[in-house]
């Protein structure tokens, strides 16, 4: 049991720096500024204090690689929320791994 | 001037985007932006200006009312879901993130001069203005009705004095009383709102056990949104209180007295009404229409790409009086626009990047307790205009607990959409 999740923690430690080193390479200096950007559209309803308020999750602190496996799993519809599914659908792998290590980097307000 | 690395990094990008000529700011001193309306267009524009240029544009935000109060949820507030205190808020956060708020009322747009001229004589000189007044009512667009006549028959679609009016005379109506309800033609604020509305007032009277009223809706549109989803929920949950009649059944509203509270239809005449709530045409804020920013319909054309008005590059239209395609008039289609065009207002003034435009919106309804429905999508300018790709509904039918979710994804998206327009 403590084998598997420090296994599971260690590969999501693992694609996270992956993700991050991909991002910073492929998507250069201005990633950080894409994810910004675009997570104008996630902070109407989702709050940037990390706060949860009704049935909308906090998305600030989470881990850059949970993130992208959340949001690829709206847009294969695997997650059935009509919002998320067509949100998700519209953004390409650059443009989630650009959210993710923004909202990574937002730390939530105690 | 802009200089070198401004051009390189993004000034090019928005020239190439938005096919501009080069800013002509000022050496020196800050580009000024001055937005007109503190709703959910203009307060989320001119707070993401000032907050992402980390003080390198001066933002004026010129908003007459002390305090916000949203239209989104005012139909909770009159169903007994909110109370009001949770539907009005301050606008005290926003200096602190860098918006200089003014309180006044803005009468014209000078656009030769590029200054904003308020009722009290003064003018702000601008480089580029945000215009998001939201609508006006048209008083002459049902016989008999008026501005005079507003107390009288009540229209609640500009909150503040109205939305607690209609509460008040709704709460009075006796057991037996009728409501009519006079929906308004399109394009209005809020294409789900009326039927919403219907959907709290047939609460209310259920609730208090007034059974015997009933609600008759006046329409003259052939079909609404989400009309299947409410209908269903007006059978399941109200039935033999809501009667909704389209203009082939109605064969067209005539006239309305206020005086005796009468409507006149083609088909028949309702008198003695206990509340009779009209939901008149609409068109763009009188600032909007006066500036010469709206075309013949009343609402103004602006560019998909960047919400930038056709008729003035200087100037950016928002949220309900804007011509926007495909999306709705709400306040999450006017809170997403905002966003896109401070992004690209930034960009030229200030060279910071532009990226493309996307849209987003979704209109929650509530039908009655745990009962809530949405409709959404994306949006992306396309031939010309801002076009839906990804739409998507609620559907009939649906299980309780997955209405119970909408709705807390409902009560979510109010505290979340607060929280980006006033920060």
């Amino acid at each position: 049991m403590q084998r598997l999740s420090f296994g599971f923690a260690l590969a999501s430690l693992v694609s996270a720096t992956l993700l991050a080193f991909s991002a910073a390479v492929a998507g250069v200096s201005g990633d950080r500024e894409l994810g910004q950007y675009l997570s104008s559209e996630c902070v109407t309803c989702h709050l940037l204090s990390g706060k949860v308020v009704g049935g909308v999750p906090a998305i600030v602190g989470v881990d850059a690689a949970s993130f992208v496996a959340v949001m690829n799993s709206y847009k294969k519809k695997e997650r059935d929320n009509q919002v998320m599914q067509v949100i998700a659908a519209k953004f390409n792998d650059e443009e989630i791994a650009a959210l993710a290590v923004y909202f990574e980097s937002v730390k939530p307000k105690r | 001037m802009a200089n070198r690395r401004q051009f390189l990094v993004g000034g090019g990008a928005a020239f190439a985007s938005l096919g501009l000529v080069a800013p002509a700011i000022a050496q020196g001193a800050k580009p000024r932006v001055v937005v007109i309306g503190g709703g959910a267009g203009g307060a989320t524009a001119a707070r993401y200006i000032a907050k992402d240029s980390e003080g390198k544009i001066a933002v004026t935000l010129v908003e007459e009312n002390a305090n916000y109060q949203t239209c989104f949820h005012s139909n909770l507030f009159l169903g007994g879901f909110r109370d009001y205190a949770s539907i009005q808020h301050s606008y005290g956060n926003l200096p602190k993130q860098g918006v200089n708020v003014m309180r006044a009322r803005a009468t014209v747009i000078d656009r030769d001069k590029k200054e904003v001229v308020l009722s009290n004589g003064q003018r702000l000189p601008y480089d580029r203005c945000v215009v998001s007044p939201g609508i006006d009512l048209r008083y002459d667009s049902v016989p008999g009705w008026s501005k005079a006549a507003e107390d009288a028959m009540p229209h609640a679609w500009k909150p503040g004095a109205q939305t607690r009016l209609l509460r008040r005379r709704l709460d009075a109506v006796p057991n037996g009383g009728n409501i009519i309800m006079i929906a308004p033609p399109n394009p209005f604020r809020c294409p789900p709102g009326p039927y919403e509305r219907v959907s709290m007032m047939a609460h209310a009277l259920k609730r208090t056990g007034r059974t015997r009223s009933k609600i008759f809706v006046i329409d003259p549109k052939e079909s609404f949104s989400k009309q299947g989803l409410f209908q269903e929920g007006w059978e399941k949950h109200y039935a033999g209180l809501v009667e909704w009649l389209g203009p082939k059944i109605h064969d067209g509203i005539k006239s309305v007295d206020p005086k005796t509270n009468t409507v006149v239809t083609g088909f028949e005449t309702y008198r003695n009404a206990a509340l009779v709530n009209v939901i008149p045409a609409q068109w763009a804020g009188a600032i909007a229409r006066d500036s010469k920013l709206a075309n013949d319909a009343g609402y103004c054309p602006i560019k998909p790409e960047s919400m930038q008005s056709t008729m003035d590059p200087n100037i950016y239209v928002l949220g309900d009086s804007a011509i926007a395609g495909d999306m709705p008039k709400s306040a999450f289609s006017a809170n997403s626009q905002a966003k896109v065009a401070a992004n690209a207002i930034r960009g030229e003034l200030t060279g910071s990047r532009v990226f493309p435009a996307r849209y987003t919106n979704t209109c929650w309804s509530l039908i009655e307790t745990d009962d809530t429905v949405k409709v959404g999508g994306t949006f992306e300018p396309k031939d010309g205009k801002i076009a839906s790709v990804t739409p998507f509904i609620s559907k009939t039918g649906e299980p309780a607990d997955l209405r119970k979710q909408t709705q807390a994804e409902n009560m979510g998206w109010y505290a979340g959409i607060i929280a980006d327009m006033f920060g």
